[in-house]
């Protein structure tokens, strides 16, 4: 990411404008920044605010939904403040402009950017807060700023004997200006980056005392449950409203946007009335077909239209004409929900002329626009707080959570916590969308030649703009929300970045190949979709390393060295693959009953190889052990990356296994853990995982462990069975 | 209707209806938010606690069954306001990523320790394997555990 050091410091010297501000659109900085003597605090920009009492606290733009922020972002900063993070205090930003993620002009966490997008501005505000501090260390002892250091929170004197405590020069620290470029720590002198190896939320979080939205309780509040349509696009036609309103506790049922309300003294008493009502939806614009028509919708359309070039090199057309041999194989993937373990919950409290948010949200600001569409309110009036997410996966990207809360907290002017049943967040649920993949390949002489793509299903941005566009103009009249929507698509690859959702990792297709054609076909099934971790890659990673797998055997050849011999010029790529490779000892026999598989996929700029040994035990399917190399640039947290490596390949390993939404006539079928599982502790492979060293800017790792453990798995079983399986999730009997 | 519990050595007393699941009773009316609600079925593990020293799912246990009992919850596994040994483990090793599901995994692995000190490998998976976690913390849980026992196996996992 490229940054000019001199325009963050404005902000550091508490003047307008900025670089963050700077990424973004039209607005005004809303963070006040300088000395306040009343308080004793000064606040250096908009993320620290050092005290005079010592304490530090640190406000983290991104949210922490297990992928390590908390413990992540404050590493950097701390590192060049020369504080212990544990010494910081971090807590998580209101909606402000200085807080959004430049990478989307929003305030999300999503993207595996969190590091990505910190680790220059971090690290330069820790930086430029420790200059200050010790050009006023310098001032008081007059003595020359250059000879002074910082170390602990304390400025040390050029004698090495004296000091002074941050706490003690915030104030004077606020009137220094620093002019021109501040030096960065060089990396044989950090402390803390990539060797930080605790998680800062640990404690709280073994306690049961970190605060997730489920658990925020407010004076008076009351507890919600909705009633959804059973189908997506269902509309509420009556319902028995007075017999529900009898209830023990029961306050008030009514119509909502999103289906019926029941309001409750306790969540309880809601989820119980909620049995006794009965409504009658109208269905004559809902979702009515079932998931075994999916495929053939997308097939239809696939033979219909070949779908608009993503990227194309050669000339793959004349190849298939003239080539000795091609290779075709389809691919489907089915819809997959996220079950974070906290349901979607979120509590609002209206009180006329403003309202406050607690939500676990992955998009603070698009929570504001959600309470804001639902009240008579404008953004501007909505405090929102966010708080620990219990998982997010994506899925808290989608802010109809907060819709609901809202709607309901302004109909009953008071504060208001919705709860989603399990079965409610699976059959609610905005999926990982069902992909349909046509690849094809050209083969001349054992070599190939050709590489043919055809993506088909649909983009994600469709769904998600219709929050995401106010979002970015949150001054903009709210009858302006849905023209703001309809522009934000047009403007696509214009004025917003170009929707990646259904290609990203297809069109990154590294193998050394003459003739490339990727396609995407876009077809829309009308079934509600969102991010999902590791979202296009998670269905190009399966179709493009499976491929590359068969391809390998039609040309004779062993699937790792067949990879390599096209890698020649992607050293990064090749590293990954060489050492998981040797790391997973691929040259050395597998037990009896097992085999291997192995696949390599970048994804979110981070490049990761996988090699799964797996078997069939008992007429089920048994990972024993997947091994990983992953190159993600600089390394901040160790323990964190092999932690999100790990993570995500149960994740990825959960859907190759068991992942599969069901509709029937329009209805998800799924409801619960018991028919849509996910790893356990027993299904637990080991995992080793190995990190490459490096220099280079930090990349992704929430996400990218997931991709490549799919079609590794199932090229093992291809190993051990001799059968390709082309469809997920992946089965013991194919 | 009235009951009494003892929640972490103190006795409470409740109005609620007898069918109210345990877990909402803590939760809401006791006001310990430490043990969370996954599942509402009884099969995720994240709403655990100990009744009468044994380890429940209070999403699917009516408060009447637990009338007049001992309810452990995460708030009162240690009650010295130290951190139970296991706890301090799960900071050490880095357990919780989301950490949502940890009070629950926490509960269980102290009604394991509490009934076999030096668990093998295999009595640690059986014990653990009810508690689903999303985030897939499981080699740590284990590691964790085994800290705490003193029964680290050799063949544990590369690089942690």
């Amino acid at each position: 990411m490229s940054m000019n050091r001199r325009d963050f410091l404005k902000v550091s010297a508490g003047t307008s404008g900025g670089l963050i501000l700077a990424f973004t659109l039209p607005g005004c900085a809303s963070i006040q920044t300088g000395y306040q003597s009343e308080t004793g605090q000064w606040k250096p920009d908009a993320w620290l605010e050092l005290n005079k009492d010592d304490t530090i606290r640190f406000t983290l733009a991104h949210v922490e939904m297990g992928q390590g922020t908390y413990t992540g972002l404050t590493t950097l900063i701390a590192e060049e403040l020369e504080v212990d993070p544990s010494a910081i205090d971090p807590h998580f930003a209101p909606v402000a402009p200085e807080y959004r993620n430049p990478r989307f002009n929003l305030q999300l966490t999503g993207g595996s950017t969190s590091i990505a997008s910190s680790w220059e501005p971090l690290r330069v505000a820790g930086a430029s807060a420790r200059q200050m501090l010790m050009m006023a260390a310098a001032r008081v002892w007059q003595v020359d700023v250059k000879e002074c250091s910082a170390r602990d929170g304390k400025v040390i004197h050029p004698n090495g004997n004296e000091s002074l405590r941050y706490g003690q020069l915030v104030e004077l620290a606020a009137k220094e200006t620093i002019r021109g470029d501040v030096k960065l720590k060089p990396r044989s002198e950090w402390k803390y980056i990539g060797k930080q190896n605790r998680r800062l939320d640990a404690r709280e979080k073994s306690t049961g005392t970190a605060v997730y939205g489920i658990d925020v309780e407010l004076p008076g509040m009351v507890y919600a449950v909705v009633s959804r349509p059973p189908r997506h696009g269902g509309k509420v036609q009556s319902f028995n409203g007075d017999h529900v309103r009898g209830l023990p506790g029961v306050l008030d049922v009514f119509e909502i946007e999103r289906g019926v309300a029941i309001v409750a003294d306790k969540y309880w008493r809601a989820r119980k009335a909620q049995s006794a009502l009965s409504v009658s939806w109208d269905f004559s614009d809902a979702l009515d077909w079932s998931d075994d028509q999916v495929f053939d919708f997308y097939r239809a359309a696939a033979d219909d239209d070949r779908g608009a070039s993503e990227r194309s090199e050669g000339n793959y057309d004349k190849a298939a004409k003239t080539s000795g041999k091609i290779i075709k194989a389809e691919y489907a993937q089915p819809f997959l929900a996220h079950v974070t373990m906290e349901p979607m919950n979120a509590t609002v409290w209206y009180r006329g002329s403003s309202a406050e948010v607690w939500a676990s949200t992955q998009a603070p600001d698009l929570a504001r626009i959600a309470a804001a569409r639902m009240t008579d309110l404008s953004p501007s009036d909505i405090t929102v707080n966010t708080m620990f997410l219990g998982g997010g996966f994506g899925r808290r990207l989608t802010q109809d959570f907060v819709e609901e809360a809202a709607a309901i907290s302004f109909h009953m002017r008071l504060p208001v916590k919705v709860i989603w049943s399990r079965e409610e967040d699976i059959q609610h649920d905005l999926f990982r969308p069902a992909m349909l993949h046509r690849m094809a390949a050209t083969m001349d002489d054992g070599r190939l030649t050709g590489w043919h793509h055809q993506i088909v299903g649909p983009k994600i941005l469709t769904w998600f703009i219709r929050n995401a566009a106010p979002a970015q103009y949150p001054w903009a009249p709210k009858f302006m929300y849905n023209t703001l929507g309809k522009v934000g698509l047009l403007a696509e690859g214009i004025a917003v970045p170009k929707d990646m959702s259904a290609i990203e990792g297809a069109v990154g297709y590294p193998y050394n190949v003459a003739n490339i054609d990727i396609r995407h076909t876009q077809t829309d099934p009308g079934v509600p979709i969102t991010w999902w971790r590791s979202v296009g890659y998670s269905h190009n990673g399966f179709a493009v390393e499976t491929f590359m797998d068969e391809l390998a055997y039609e040309a004779g050849e062993d699937p790792y060295q067949f990879r390599r011999k096209l890698l020649a010029s992607e050293p990064r790529h090749l590293a990954v693959l060489d050492r998981a490779a040797q790391l997973a000892a691929w040259d050395k026999p597998v037990p009896d009953g097992r085999a291997r598989g192995i696949a390599l996929f970048r994804s979110f700029d981070t490049y990761i190889a996988q090699v799964v040994e797996a078997g069939i035990e008992n007429g089920a399917i048994r990972v024993y052990r997947v091994s990983a190399s992953v190159d993600c640039g600089q390394v901040v947290n160790p323990r964190i990356i092999e932690d999100q490596i790990e993570g995500g390949i149960l994740f990825g390993l959960s859907a190759a296994l068991y992942g599969d939404i069901h509709f029937k006539n329009g209805e998800v079928q799924e409801s619960n853990f018991h028919d849509y599982k996910v790893m356990s502790q027993y299904d637990r492979p080991e995992v080793a995982v190995d990190i490459v060293d490096s220099n280079e800017t930090p990349t992704g790792i929430g996400e990218p462990g997931v991709p490549p453990v799919i079609p590794a798995l199932g090229n093992a079983l291809f190993a051990l069975t001799g059968k390709r399986q082309r469809s997920l999730p992946l089965i013991a009997d194919a | 209707m009235a009951f009494n519990l003892i929640v972490n050595g103190e006795e409470r007393q409740l109005d609620v209806e007898g069918d109210t699941p345990l877990l909402w009773v803590i939760r809401d009316d006791l006001g310990l938010k430490g043990t969370k609600f996954g599942c509402g079925a009884g099969l995720c593990g994240a709403c655990t606690v100990h009744l009468n020293g044994e380890p429940i799912r209070s999403c699917s246990t009516p408060v009447e069954m637990a009338a007049g009992q001992r309810v452990t919850t995460i708030e009162g596994l240690s009650d010295d306001g130290r951190l139970h040994p296991l706890q301090q483990a799960w900071i050490d090793q880095g357990v919780p990523q989301c950490g949502y599901c940890q009070s629950g995994q926490i509960m269980t692995a102290a009604h394991l320790l509490a009934t076999n000190a030096s668990p093998a490998r295999d009595d640690i998976v059986a014990a653990m394997t009810g508690n689903l976690c999303r985030c897939g913390t499981y080699t740590r849980i284990v590691a964790a555990v085994e800290s705490v026992a003193g029964t680290q196996a050799s063949d544990q996992k590369e690089g942690a």
